[in-house]
């Protein structure tokens, strides 16, 4: 249900866009080389399809893996920095700090270092999207569950292992949805690594679009990222429903 | 209800008094001036390969064809054929794939100078590492090319001319990081001749390398470059601010191609480029100079076109546009005085 109405809302969303293209594009009576008409993207989404479906699908396989790694670490970082002490402190100010950057800027001496390859795609992709799953994390972390774990202290048997598990039960919608918005975080970054430094995946592909000045494979390319990301986040949400009635069900 | 008819008629003629005034001052303020606002969106970055732009708009020669003229750097992002047809630009400056492919796209884009008559776009090779005698020498190379990009489309064409396919050669995909040509992992990487060769040059003879070029026009292809276009509505509509701008663009192209004029080129591009010292521009300059006019009976803007119809026939050839376009039929080289 939940991956039908992602689907579906997509579609509605892409075609209002390309509808608005479309109409800028009669309204001003510009040509196909300012915006495709709708026969060249027909034309060029049947020519690209295949090519460009598995571009996709390259991109989610490194979003996925960028994602599972940026969450990993959000987590622990969330949790080391879920206390008041220095090192809570520090951990925070340092997670801050690395994502104060652009990263634009940090990719090319990623990319000398670690080359145009996949490396280089998972690690733009992890540091784009772990940034917002670790204030979430640490929002949530630092938040005292105060009826539950009261009673854990006063009886002596609160270890932070119990803690993490009470915050993020008691949150587990919140953190559905972080995990699902940082999809398209995920997705994003691993895009920008690839425009920027790698010989594969769909952000390549739009590279090479834009160097030939082909739109209509820019707007096919779009279509495809957005329906494998609306069916990836279905399944996300998916997942985080079917974990929190498994846990409610204990 | 009289009171309040009255003061209402009072507001509208108040109102519209206004309106006219402010329309009259309009008008008035418009047709005091003298110049006409023109943007003109180059293809690249402030650099050598514009110093003719860059050289008519600081020395005032569009000032003097009474034309105020705003000089827009270009990108990777931006089009000038796009910015034409959406009216953001009047003139600008574009590939002559970017043309052709416009064309073929139903674009209404006219060219009426070429500034390059020499591609600036070639390969820079060790040749203690590869022997380049003939285009077959090629074979068994890992070659550097940007995917998507003109030269992509030369190098094909070039395999294609000595019979060897993308099976016989290795390509290599090229970025803005030199990397794997300086650390020797590629000996065949695209380059602008007169901009990026010149520091890269500098960098190779630091370390003791060996370098050369490798040009295509050398082997028969012949891949024109950066030209002056237009819409055709501003050509139909508007001859004399085109031939006044075209004028005092070439004009621009010529001053600063003038070895006379070297020191004057210089401090132009110093103004927009800080980073580069005074010996690298000098040397992008003069190599600019032999790509602009290698030969002194041909004047600056002229426009090729053999050379226009050979890159029309790689594009074909290749896919890159799926029927001709009969580019001739869009070069109108404007006449200097």
């Amino acid at each position: 249900m939940l991956l039908h109405r992602r689907i579906y809302q997509f579609l509605i969303i892409y075609a209002i866009g390309l509808t608005c293209l479309l109409l800028i594009k009669y309204g001003l009576n510009l040509s196909d080389y300012v915006i495709p008409g709708p026969v060249d993207i027909w034309h060029t989404g049947t020519e690209e399809f295949e090519r460009y479906f598995f571009d996709v699908l390259n991109t989610l396989a490194v979003a996925v893996v960028g994602q599972v790694i940026s969450i990993f670490i959000a987590l622990l970082v969330g949790i080391a920095g879920r206390q008041a002490t220095w090192f809570g402190s520090f951990i925070k100010v340092a997670a801050y700090n690395v994502q104060a950057y652009p990263i634009v800027a940090i990719a090319p001496i990623i990319f000398i270092l670690l080359g145009d390859g996949l490396l280089t795609r998972l690690l733009i992709a992890a540091m784009i999207c772990y940034f917002p799953v670790l204030l979430s994390v640490i929002g949530i972390m630092a938040e005292p569950v105060v009826d539950i774990e009261h009673f854990y202290r006063v009886t002596g048997r609160m270890r932070w292992q119990l803690e993490v598990k009470i915050r993020a039960f008691e949150n587990l919608n919140k953190l559905t949805t972080v995990i699902v918005g940082s999809a398209t975080l995920a997705m994003a970054g691993t895009i920008v690594a690839e425009f920027i430094a790698a010989n594969a995946g769909i952000g390549y592909s739009i590279r090479v679009a834009l160097y030939q000045s082909n739109l209509a494979k820019i707007l096919v390319a779009l279509f495809l990222i957005g329906i494998t990301l609306s069916v990836y986040q279905g399944l996300l949400e998916l997942t985080g429903y079917l974990v929190k009635k498994s846990w409610a069900g204990r | 209800m009289d009171a309040g008819n009255r003061r209402k008629n009072s507001s509208i003629k108040k109102f519209i008094t206004l309106l006219l005034t402010t329309i009259f001052w309009i008008g008035l303020t418009q047709s005091g001036a003298a110049d006409e606002l023109i943007t003109y969106r180059l293809k690249w970055l402030f650099n050598t390969s514009v110093v003719g732009d860059l050289f008519a708009d600081s020395h005032h020669l569009f000032t003097q064809e009474g034309l105020t003229v705003t000089i827009k750097e270009g990108g990777p992002e931006r089009d000038a054929i796009r910015e034409l047809e959406l009216g953001r630009a009047q003139f600008g400056v574009a590939s002559a794939d970017q043309v052709i492919r416009a064309l073929s796209k139903g674009a209404e884009v006219v060219v009426i100078a070429q500034f390059f008559q020499v591609n600036p776009l070639q390969w820079m090779y060790r040749p203690d590492k590869i022997k380049i005698n003939r285009l077959a020498d090629l074979k068994g190379q890992v070659l550097g090319v940007t995917f998507g990009g003109n030269d992509e489309t030369i190098l094909r064409s070039l395999l294609a001319k000595a019979g060897l396919t993308e099976a016989d050669v290795k390509l290599f995909s090229v970025r803005y990081d030199y990397t794997p040509f300086i650390q020797k992992i590629v000996n065949f990487w695209p380059v602008y001749r007169n901009t990026q060769a010149v520091f890269l040059g500098e960098k190779l003879r630091g370390s003791g390398d060996v370098f050369a070029f490798f040009n295509p026009a050398d082997y028969g292809v012949r891949f024109v470059a950066n030209s002056l276009v237009t819409s055709k509505e501003m050509i139909e509509s508007r001859p004399q601010m085109v031939h006044k701008f075209t004028a005092a663009l070439l004009r621009g192209w010529q001053a600063a191609m003038d070895p006379v004029n070297a020191n004057q080129a210089i401090e132009t591009l110093r103004r927009y480029d800080k980073d580069s010292s005074v010996e690298t521009l000098q040397q992008e300059l003069a190599i600019t100079r032999s790509l602009v006019q290698p030969d002194a009976a041909i004047p600056i803007g002229f426009i090729d076109t053999a050379s226009w119809k050979q890159t029309e026939q790689i594009m074909v050839t290749q896919g890159l546009v799926s029927t001709p376009v009969h580019v001739e039929k869009v070069l109108r080289e404007i006449p200097q005085q």
